[in-house]
């Protein structure tokens, strides 16, 4: 079967998006049904088959989503109404849309640093606390047990005090 | 212009610092928040403003709050009430911002109100959290709701203000969601950048011209 000649393929965008907090491990389907649902919940079925979203590539805190041009604005709404993702809290930011994948890889290059996230034992509020250092001066602080662990988001500068 | 969360909540109201609020808010395009029950201040040059949250069933209960001395100025925001409520609020001049109408009746805030609103310069603020959080019907009611706030100010020129009502850094929205979240009750990208832009505005308000002598 012959493929179809690109004048006659549909137009579409690319979205680079962060997905918060760091350190997270999703994969590109779970991803894929949080913004569905979320699409379907504000847009509606037929809504979401207009936008045809997909999940190009998730990975290191980042994921790239795919839609039909026109409806960027939808999927950045739709991506700021997702707040859950298996019961865990999360944040999807939009970074930037283009209409090519080269350009947004090109940004995520710039974007992803390779850092680690040094742990340490820290004591907060007379509690113990398990610190992890992000870029910046971020300090995210996960309490220590086996249950319900709380976390904290922080600066050194509030460790210091 | 001067583009603001016009409303956050710190811990330990929430998960996270308040100067990590700022780290993140200076991330996602912001120059400045408004912090409910913290004094203002500037971190890493990101100015955090001092918000007083007043809830009040009657005018009296307002007035004892805005009476009662504080270390510092701060901006005083008034959930919504009634009819009359709303009314006096306004008309008196005790809030700079007025949040949470969509939790209201439907005629608590009609075109009389807007006008008053848009003579004294306060604001109505567009608290995208609930937006977020709710499904189905309920979210339905607050977009029909913000859809209705949008067309009286396109009326009558009242101020908006936008908040992420964030009591934790992964609910604060950038400038760019801020706006998609807008475009579905019909604020436009213009609208939704002058709103954004809207608490600096109201807190060096431009006094009216006096003749002096």
């Amino acid at each position: 079967m012959k493929p179809r000649p690109p004048t006659m393929r549909g137009k579409r965008r690319y979205i680079l998006v962060r997905m918060d907090p760091p350190g997270l491990d999703l994969d590109g389907r779970e991803l894929y049904y949080a913004i569905s649902e979320s699409l379907t919940d504000i847009f509606g079925d037929a809504g979401v088959a207009r936008i045809q979203p997909s999940v190009v590539s998730c990975g290191e805190g980042y994921a790239i989503i795919r839609c039909t041009r026109s409806a960027e604005e939808k999927v950045i709404a739709g991506l700021a109404t997702v707040a859950y993702i298996r019961e865990r809290k999360v944040a999807i930011r939009s970074i930037l849309t283009s209409g090519t994948l080269r350009s947004l890889r090109q940004h995520l290059d710039t974007l992803r640093d390779g850092q680690s996230f040094p742990e340490r034992d820290v004591t907060f509020q007379k509690r113990p606390w398990i610190s992890v250092r992000f870029r910046g001066t971020k300090v995210d602080l996960f309490e220590k047990g086996f249950k319900n662990q709380e976390r904290l988001f922080l600066t050194e500068d509030d460790l210091e005090e | 212009m001067q583009y603001t969360d016009a409303c956050v909540f710190p811990l330990p109201l929430g998960d996270s610092s308040l100067r990590r609020m700022a780290f993140e808010a200076r991330e996602l395009g912001f120059d400045s928040i408004v912090a409910a029950g913290v004094a203002g201040s500037v971190y890493r040059g990101i100015e955090i403003i001092g918000g007083t949250l007043i809830h009040a069933k009657e005018t009296r209960e307002v007035q004892a709050v805005l009476r009662k001395d504080t270390p510092q100025p701060s901006l005083p925001i008034v959930s919504a009430g009634g009819y009359s409520f709303n009314r006096a609020v306004i008309q008196a001049g005790w809030a700079k911002v007025i949040r949470e109408i969509h939790t209201t009746p439907r005629n608590s805030f009609d075109h009389i109100i807007s006008r008053m609103a848009a003579d004294k310069q306060v604001a109505v603020d567009l608290d995208l959290s609930v937006l977020i959080q709710e499904r189905g019907y309920m979210r339905q009611k607050v977009l029909q709701r913000y859809a209705d706030l949008v067309s009286l100010q396109g009326r009558f020129d009242f101020p908006f203000t936008i908040s992420s009502g964030a009591r934790s850094i992964l609910e604060m929205k950038s400038r760019r969601d801020m706006i998609a979240l807008c475009g579905l009750f019909g604020l436009d990208r213009e609208g939704a950048l002058s709103a954004l832009g809207n608490v600096s505005r109201i807190i060096h308000r431009e006094k009216p011209v006096e003749v002096v002598a």
